[in-house]
């Protein structure tokens, strides 16, 4: 699904240099569900970016579902993200002005889709978060819980191959961050491959394969052998860590 | 002073806002400097004194269709008729009516043609004894015409007149040394001594270049269509405007009487156009300055919420209030002075072009001046009161996150 | 998706009432301004006459003998004297010409019921009509007999006619202009013409005369000129038989001239006149000049929009320059305040064509909303106009053409603005807005 090769990001501003990644690589299979975790600054969200394809990278090669990522257009990167990838942000990232169906809508019109067609997908999807009966209501009315499985609506709604998560629970309480896991789980099994970005060990435990980033650089996951849990699943690990 | 370093850092940082307020000043700045210049032009035209009493005088055209009387012992009888009426202090018939835009010129020469001398365009009312008075221009040298002066006739270069008054400007085109009573100058190679000087009596053109060198001369032609201008006592002439059509046709109906209007609603009518102009210009220009000095308080607004917390946080290290609104007005000062710099020299440049396209004359520098002021002065105050605000905020906001 | 922009538009706009309002009330300002003077040098510089202004040509003759000065541009005087006028006409060329001066009567009927009148008129002879395509409510133009027989008969504008006849057909009926009578032979249609091209001696936005006689009359009964009438040299003329014969010039002319040809011909004939003028005392110059410029060229030699009105349309357009670039500074504060949402956008699929697409119609919607804001005030400029100065009554309306420029000077205004915000905001880097909102 998602093939990194020695990926770097450095980030020039005036006279300093910033190497956000460096010679990063990463493989994640169709249909995973993994949980990057690493301390703040460390790199998570530029990886994550990188991955879903809001920020270029500086050097390395990346391949998403067999698309070579380094020569596309941003017309091109824009069509793919609208086509494989959906989004869930831990601000939520509703768009204020617009209600919850038209929240939803958002990527399907990028996508040309027909409005009978878009009105199917978005019932369905505001159903599936269990938001049906308040499609007509402004993100402010709504609870933080209630915003973000809004956001995974419209994340699902585009059906998605690749769901990326940036801290999708980190401005939610406990019962709430639950129930947006559960969400999240139940989409994993229906075939969507996740990568999630979290601090949140518990939560990045309940995760079938976890990797770390430190510095820019993808740690060795046996800083989490030793918790059995996870170590049953790694058994079939394909690409670890790399870079010295 | 110790500030302006940071301070154009920061301008040169958020360049897109400064180049805005700049560009917007430089344009205001042009086009306010020669607005202003030709306002004022407008200005000190209408207010220039024509030399008559303007609300003592009226006049109407008499436009005669009856064959049966003698036109010129008409207008004698008319004259007489109006003069009697009360409230009138004198009446005339002229050939032009004064401030009108309608009337006649000629060359005046030394010496008659085909000799050359030194010659002048003169603007003239043909009048008689009572035009004088009935003008209220001011004799300043010399006498008015005597009964016997004035010429009643059609042959202007058989059987004319022999005397003329002339305006002071007259005097001075022609006669530079001043010594003009008692001269002759020739009009249509007729010599006509001077007997009179008046101080001002504009032309029918007042707005022309042809406006003040002007002769009152006794000659009456009486037509079918001519002109008669009343005098009268200010009070009075409403009144006596209102009844003069009525008075002329009990007096002999085979004629139309139009045009009855007072010599100020007339200049009004001849001015019509500068003033359209004049006003047009000042909204223009008022207008301009309003969204000028609003634009310079969005733009100190925006800059002042991109900015609140580092005011905060230079009031959290020690920053004074004055300290904050000083840099406001000094970063204000800056821009306004760039662009007001710019738009100086764009005044001069936009000054010429009009003056070589158009009958302008060459912007003023002392406008480009009070235009740069009282810009700068708007400025300022379009400045201080976004920036006491931002003065005012508090400290802890650069201790909270936004 | 066009429809879908104009809906995001409108939100946006309602959610800073505030901020769309002045950048309205900029745009509006700018236009009311703008198209006020538009509007009045549209009318006095509109071609009165388009299908035919190339082919009507007025000459000039420079008729001073060689050392004396005109006050014109080109040394050429502006009218010409009585006996050119009557010998071009009488030339043996065939095309449409007529000679023209402006005077004027008292009307009545000779009865006591209605009161006398004055009335400018137009002596002309009956080429005239249909040089300048004058369509007739009754009768038509007199004959070629009755103008050279000096028959008075006399052409009435459908106003007079109103007045005096009801509005009836008045042709073979008398009136009298002053004291003698004259068979109306057509009443014709009421002139609105905004420049009154075809004389501008007494102001280029006169109204038209009402009454059209033949030029044949003129001598009979000594009728003068209500126009210009200059001289260049002292002549010791007496009367009205002295001004016919004199070098003064007072009387205007027009000639229909097809094709180049036509105007080759009359040219080449203009200069065998002189030289034949030339021969009989009069044109005593080295070099023979004459010119024929058409109505176009005409209006334009005789700078009938006044210079004023072209300063006035420079500086209104230099205050929309401002007033665009009030706009783009507050677009910019607007757009970029929303750079979170586009990020959002563009997250979820929205190419840069997209992001600028929606921002650019939320730019012309302001653009068209100040526009047309701005066609009011500038009908309370227009009303202010007339108002001020009454010979613009006529000059300070907008038709329809200026109507639809309005709207088109505002959307261009607005994408002036709006362009650079707009492009701004679609470079938006995603990434960067999304973390923390």
């Amino acid at each position: 699904m998602l093939t990194m090769n020695n990926v770097s990001k450095i980030y020039q501003t005036n006279s300093v240099q910033t190497h956000a990644l460096r010679d990063f690589s990463l493989t994640v299979n169709e249909g995973e569900f993994i949980a990057v975790t690493g301390p703040s600054g460390s790199g998570k969200t530029t990886f994550l970016n990188i991955a879903g394809l809001l920020e270029p990278f500086t050097s390395g090669q990346y391949t998403l579902d067999g698309v070579d990522i380094g020569g596309l257009s941003d017309n091109q990167t824009a069509d793919l993200r609208n086509q494989k990838i959906g989004y869930i942000f831990q601000g939520f990232n509703l768009i204020p002005d617009l209600n919850l169906y038209e929240n939803v809508e958002v990527p399907l019109r990028y996508r040309g889709i027909a409005a009978k067609e878009r009105k199917i997908r978005i019932e369905q999807c505001l159903e599936q978060v269990g938001l049906a009966s308040r499609a007509k209501h402004l993100p402010q009315q709504l609870s933080g819980g209630q915003q973000q499985r809004v956001a995974i609506a419209r994340a699902l709604a585009g059906k998605p191959r690749f769901l990326l998560a940036d801290e999708p629970t980190g401005n939610l309480d406990s019962l709430m961050a639950r129930q947006v896991m559960e969400l999240l789980e139940e989409i994993n099994k229906n075939g969507a491959t996740i990568v999630m970005v979290t601090h949140d060990a518990e939560l990045a435990r309940r995760a079938p394969r976890n990797i770390q980033v430190v510095d820019g650089q993808l740690a060795d996951f046996t800083l989490y052998q030793g918790k059995p849990t996870l170590a049953a699943t790694r058994d079939n690990e394909t690409v670890v860590a790399s870079g010295v | 002073m110790l500030d302006i370093k940071p301070i154009f850092n920061a301008i040169r940082r958020s360049k897109i806002g400064a180049v805005l307020l700049l560009l917007q000043i430089a344009l205001t700045m042009s086009i306010v400097s020669n607005a202003a210049f030709m306002i004022n032009d407008h200005v000190s035209y209408l207010r220039k004194d024509t030399g008559f009493p303007e609300k003592e005088i009226f006049s109407f055209a008499v436009m005669t269709f009856g064959k049966d009387r003698s036109l010129s012992q008409q207008a004698e009888v008319d004259e007489t008729m109006i003069r009697n009426l009360p409230g009138v202090i004198n009446a005339t018939l002229s050939q032009a009516v004064p401030l009108s835009g309608g009337g006649s010129t000629s060359t005046m020469r030394l010496r008659p043609s085909p000799e050359t001398s030194k010659s002048v365009s003169v603007a003239y009312y043909n009048t008689d004894e009572h035009g004088l008075e009935t003008f209220g221009v001011k004799l300043i040298e010399g006498r008015n015409f005597r009964p016997e002066e004035v010429i009643i006739g059609d042959d202007f270069n058989g059987n004319g007149p022999n005397t003329i008054i002339v305006s002071q400007p007259f005097v001075e085109a022609l006669f530079p040394d001043g010594n003009a009573l008692g001269q002759t100058v020739y009009f249509s190679n007729r010599p006509l001594q001077i007997i009179g000087i008046v101080e001002t009596m504009k032309s029918p053109w007042p707005s022309s270049d042809r406006d003040e060198i002007t002769a009152l001369v006794p000659f009456i032609d009486a037509k079918n269509y001519q002109h008669i201008v009343v005098r009268a006592d200010k009070n009075e002439r409403a009144n006596i405007m209102a009844n003069i059509e009525q008075n002329m046709l009990d007096a002999y109906d085979k004629r139309v009487i139009i045009n009855v209007d007072g010599l100020d609603k007339t200049k009004e009518n001849y001015d019509a156009t500068d003033v359209l102009m004049m006003r047009m210009l000042i909204v223009l220009v008022v207008i301009l300055l309003l969204i000028t000095a609003l634009g310079i308080f969005g733009l100190t607004q925006f800059n002042i919420s991109k900015r609140t917390k580092q005011i905060g946080t230079r009031r959290a290290l020690g920053a004074r209030k004055s300290a904050i609104v000083r840099y406001f007005l000094i970063e204000n000062t800056m821009v306004c002075m760039a662009g007001l710099f710019i738009g100086g020299v764009a005044a001069v440049v936009l000054g010429d072009v009009m003056m070589k396209t158009y009958s302008i004359s060459s912007l003023e520098l002392e406008f480009i001046v009070g235009t740069a002021i009282f810009i700068f002065a708007m400025s300022i105050f379009a400045v201080i009161f976004p920036a006491m605000r931002a003065a005012n905020i508090s400290p802890s906001i650069a201790t909270r996150s936004i | 998706m066009f429809l879908h922009y104009i809906d995001l538009s409108w939100r946006s706009i309602k959610r800073t009432p505030v901020i769309s309002f002045l950048m309205v009330f900029a745009i509006a300002i700018g236009i009311g301004l703008t198209m006020t003077s538009l509007s009045v040098y549209h009318m006095m510089s509109m071609d009165p006459i388009p299908h035919k202004s190339g082919n009507i040509f007025y000459p000039q003759l420079n008729i001073m003998d060689d050392g004396n000065e005109w006050h014109s541009s080109d040394n050429l005087p502006y009218q010409l004297t009585y006996q050119d006028a009557i010998n071009l006409y009488n030339a043996d060329i065939p095309v449409l010409k007529s000679p023209s001066f402006r005077s004027g009567f008292s009307v009545h009927l000779n009865s006591p019921e209605v009161k006398p009148t004055m009335e400018p008129a137009r002596l002309v002879n009956r080429e005239f009509f249909t040089i300048f395509d004058r369509p007739f409510v009754y009768g038509a133009p007199w004959s070629r007999d009755s103008q050279d027989t000096h028959e008075y008969v006399v052409v009435i504008s459908e106003k007079i006619n109103d007045r005096l006849f009801a509005g009836k057909n008045s042709v073979g009926q008398h009136i009298y202009l002053d004291n003698n009578s004259y068979r109306i032979v057509g009443v014709s249609a009421n002139w609105e013409h905004h420049v009154k091209y075809y004389d501008v001696n007494n102001g280029a936005f006169n109204v038209a005369e009402q009454l059209y006689i033949p030029f044949s009359i003129a001598p009979l009964e000594e009728i003068g000129t209500w126009g210009n009438m200059n001289g260049w040299k002292h002549e010791n003329s007496k009367g009205y038989q002295g001004l016919l014969a004199s070098e003064r010039v007072w009387i205007q002319f027009w000639a229909q001239l097809n094709t180049m040809q036509e105007k080759q011909q009359f040219g080449d004939y203009l200069i065998s006149y002189m030289d034949d003028q030339r021969e009989k005392g009069r044109f005593n110059r080295e070099v023979l000049e004459f010119k024929l410029r058409n109505v176009t060229e005409w209006l334009e030699y005789n700078k009938v929009v006044s210079e004023d009105n072209r300063i006035l349309v420079g500086l209104s357009f230099m205050f929309l320059l401002v007033c665009v670039s009030n706009i783009l500074g507050l677009l910019l504060a607007k757009f970029l305040k929303r750079a979170p949402e586009v990020g959002v956008r563009r997250a979820l699929g929205a190419s840069k064509r997209h992001i600028f697409a929606q921002h650019i119609v939320e730019v012309s919607v302001i653009g068209l909303a100040g526009g047309l804001l701005g066609i009011a005030i500038a009908q309370l400029g227009l009303w202010g106009v007339r108002v001020t100065n009454s010979y613009y009554g006529a000059l300070a309306n907008m038709d329809v053409s200026m109507l639809l420029t309005a709207p088109i000077i505002a959307l261009t205004a607005s994408f002036l603005a709006g362009i650079y915000p707009a492009w701004l905001v679609c470079r938006t880097q995603p990434a960067i807005y999304l973390k923390s909102q």
